[in-house]
């Protein structure tokens, strides 16, 4: 037997996760020990410093890293690299706008969550809790530990790692998803849902990485990629192993045929967790995908391309046929996402050549319009026969005619809305273009094809909202006052995250060359 | 007993656990079909371990277990606070969701 | 001789005493029934939820079912840990002690919440 000998662990690369863990636990001890009055403003400035804190972090990895300081350590099972790093520069980027939103209260003070999430909806408990002004601050903890199973995804170079990041990420966000303070059975049936999807997808994923360990003795990515050159037979095993690993992976983006859960858990949970959920969540689970392709696979390209053109065009049609034909916005914007996620895999399809860099730019283009759209969401209200404000208004003949009543925040999603769509002087515009322009050099012209036809179709239901927002005017007669929606102000720091995804958005569209340029030199994988 | 025997287990347990989560409409039981799912993987990894002679398997398995426990905590407080508003765990009882 | 085959006699084996008991049981047996015999066995002391039916088990015990998995789950990493105790020498303690140290974070979380009091 062999001594035991550690593992080196390269603490400076792991300072960003670490920082996210820490701020984490720092958060439960707060939750613990802090007197109810003070809990929330801690729990609000640990969860937006911890972010700012990690991307001053990841900067400095990046100086030290990109251009040749690229390694993998803990034996080879994580990796620092210019590809995870600029992921995790987007997932903090995310994180910080998200969390504001996540933060924020509507101006009688109450926050997007339940006062209680062990209260039972509509019991004598939940309404004294509500009386009480209790508030769930465990919220901001659970999005931290979310967030540091994300950063741990895009650096994972190992299939247990992958795993346990893989749940690290998911469980806080089942949690989440099921504490929304209106409509809260349906949160919780959102919860159950995911959270049985979810779990049924983690065994599938599982098994995959069963097989894989099977096929090459190991479950280090470099390992199964020499096995895979290597050609030791058993072939088979290992391409349904590599296809059940990339269900599990495709399950978290929301790509056909693994979509069912979306547009119900996007639609249950609390607005501010969709909108985080929605851009984090698939950022690092696309980045996952890159680096399993990349740096695993490359020996099954042949076997493993098939079943990724089929998801992605059954992502880019099922996603915009169903986003046209419905009536809530949040579920429009559930299924316009899966539409993304096909588009997303446009861009993995061209990976070795076409070059990570597009995929990038694409998910960042795609996650300030998400969170900026949801954080919209949240502010456009029902009002209740006193006037006071109730719970979102989500359908999308409430918000005929919102234009009229508050121009600058219609305009903000009209904003959102054509980036989503593509269109010109907008960063979802350059991020669909860079996406098929690098498909289009790998040579998959079809899938080219059928993107750009998709984009035309999905414009029209993007459109379409737009249109109900400044052009309709609401039908007074059959619809009474308060059922029509109302844009509340939004506090400070919505205010901010709105600011930052609509600049962003515009930036990214009309001068990408800084953020294009950076990605570029920094989007390589070290092997 | 070679690996295709432990192999074919596991494929069974699999499969059965599988068709569990996707047939039974009661929350818990197609909760506990996920469990099997996870254990099914476990025998896989374990049998794998041994035909390689190495022990990565065997962790990979124990850090499964941790895992699988976690996700009960989560599954359960969700479907709990579920039974409480609604009395009910099936996943087919009239939904909010269906619209 | 196939290893197994003796495991196999054995399992024959249990399975013939274990069904030859209830079946001596069921027949030699008296057969009278009382309030006692039919209640929940507890140790001798009155069931506290009313059995099937009447109530429901007290929403306390998911809460601590729940807490015992956690914590009970690492025993998984500890006992691996202590049969290689010597060979994995500080490093193995330093990482032994820092996960300890998470642990203990949602235990002090529950017990300021009073997630380990009963009533």
């Amino acid at each position: 037997m062999t001594t035991f000998q550690p593992p080196v662990i390269d603490w400076a690369a792991l300072t960003p996760v670490l920082v996210i863990v820490g701020a984490g636990v720092l958060g439960v001890l707060v939750a613990a020990f802090a007197p109810a009055a003070r809990r929330r403003s801690i729990q609000v400035v640990v969860a937006l410093l911890a972010p700012l804190a990690a991307l001053g972090a990841v900067a400095w990895r990046w100086s030290e890293v990109v251009g040749g300081g690229e390694s993998t350590f803990v034996a080879g099972q994580l990796a620092e690299d210019g590809f995870g790093l600029a992921a995790q520069m987007i997932l903090l980027v995310i994180a910080l706008v998200g969390f504001a939103v996540l933060a924020s209260r509507l101006p009688g003070g109450e926050d997007a969550f339940t006062p209680q999430g062990a209260s039972a909806p509509g019991s004598a408990y939940e309404e004294a809790a509500r009386k009480a002004g209790l508030e769930q601050t465990e919220v901001y903890p659970l999005a931290l530990f979310s967030l540091a199973g994300m950063l741990v995804f895009t650096m994972a170079n190992d299939l247990l790692v992958l795993f346990v990041a893989l749940e690290v990420l998911s469980l806080p966000l089942y949690v989440l998803t099921a504490l929304a303070r209106r409509r809260r059975v349906l949160s919780q049936e959102a919860a159950l849902k995911y959270f049985l999807l979810g779990a049924f997808s983690s065994a599938i994923f599982l098994f995959g990485v069963a097989l894989l360990f099977g096929y090459s003795a190991s479950l280090t990515y470099a390992d199964i990629g020499t096995a895979a050159t290597a050609s030791v037979g058993m072939d088979g095993m290992a391409v349904v192993g590599l296809l059940m690993v990339l269900t599990g992976l495709l399950f978290k983006v929301g790509a056909v045929p693994f979509h069912a859960w979306v547009p119900d858990v996007y639609q249950g949970a609390p607005t501010p967790v969709t909108g985080f959920m929605a851009a984090a969540t698939k950022t690092a689970a696309f980045a996952a995908i890159a680096r399993l392709l990349y740096v695993a696979a490359p020996g099954f390209a042949w076997d493993v391309e098939p079943a990724l053109w089929v998801v992605a065009i059954a992502s880019m049609l099922v996603g915009t046929v169903l986003a046209i034909v419905q009536t809530d916005i949040k579920r429009t914007l559930a299924y316009s996402s899966v539409a993304h996620a096909g588009f997303a895999l446009v861009a993995i399809v061209s990976l070795p050549e076409g070059g990570p860099d597009a995929l990038l730019f694409y998910l960042l283009a795609y996650s300030f319009a998400t969170v900026g759209a949801f954080a919209v969401v949240t502010l456009v209200r029902e009002r209740d026969d006193a006037g006071n404000v109730t719970g979102e208004a989500t359908h999308l003949s409430q918000w005929a005619g919102l234009g009229r009543r508050s121009p600058v925040l219609a305009a903000a999603m009209a904003l959102f809305l054509l980036s989503f769509a593509g269109i010109p002087l907008t960063a979802g515009f350059l991020g669909k273009f860079t996406a098929f322009v690098a498909a289009a050099d790998g040579g998959a012209w079809p899938l080219v094809a059928v993107a750009v036809l998709a984009s035309i179709a999905a414009a029209f239901f993007y459109v379409r909202v737009i249109v109900l927002m400044f052009f309709t005017r609401p039908e007074e007669s059959d619809e009474p006052q308060r059922q029509r929606a109302q844009a509340v102000a939004p506090g400070a720091l919505t205010r901010v995250a709105l600011v930052v995804c609509a600049a962003g958005t515009l930036v990214l569209g009309v001068w990408p060359t800084p953020v294009l340029d950076l990605l570029a030199q920094a989007a390589r994988f070290v092997v | 007993m070679s690996l295709m025997h432990y192999l074919v287990l596991s494929g069974i347990l699999f499969t059965i656990g599988a068709v569990t989560v996707l047939v039974r409409r009661n929350a818990i039981l197609a909760f506990m079909g996920v469990e099997l799912m996870l254990n099914s993987c476990n025998l896989a990894l374990v049998a794998f371990s041994r035909v390689h002679g190495t022990l990565t398997g065997q962790v990979m398995a124990f850090y499964v277990m941790v895992v699988a426990a976690a996700e009960v905590v989560v599954g359960l407080a969700i479907i709990v606070s579920i039974y409480r508003a609604r009395r009910t765990v099936s996943v087919d009882e009239p939904s909010l969701l269906r619209n | 001789m196939n290893p197994y085959v003796p495991i196999l006699i054995m399992m024959g084996v249990a399975a013939v005493m274990a069904i030859a008991g209830l079946a001596t049981s069921a027949i030699i047996g008296p057969k009278t029934y009382n309030r006692a015999k039919l209640e929940a066995y507890e140790c001798g002391i009155m069931p506290t939820p009313h059995a099937l039916g009447k109530g429901r088990f007290n929403i306390k015990y998911y809460l601590v079912a729940m807490t015992f998995i956690v914590f009970d789950i690492e025993v998984v990493f500890l006992y691996p840990w202590a049969v290689a105790f010597s060979d994995l020498a500080v490093f193995g303690l330093v990482a032994m002690l820092g996960f300890i140290a998470l642990i203990t974070v949602p235990y002090i979380y529950e017990w300021r919440r009073g997630a380990l009091d009963w009533d």
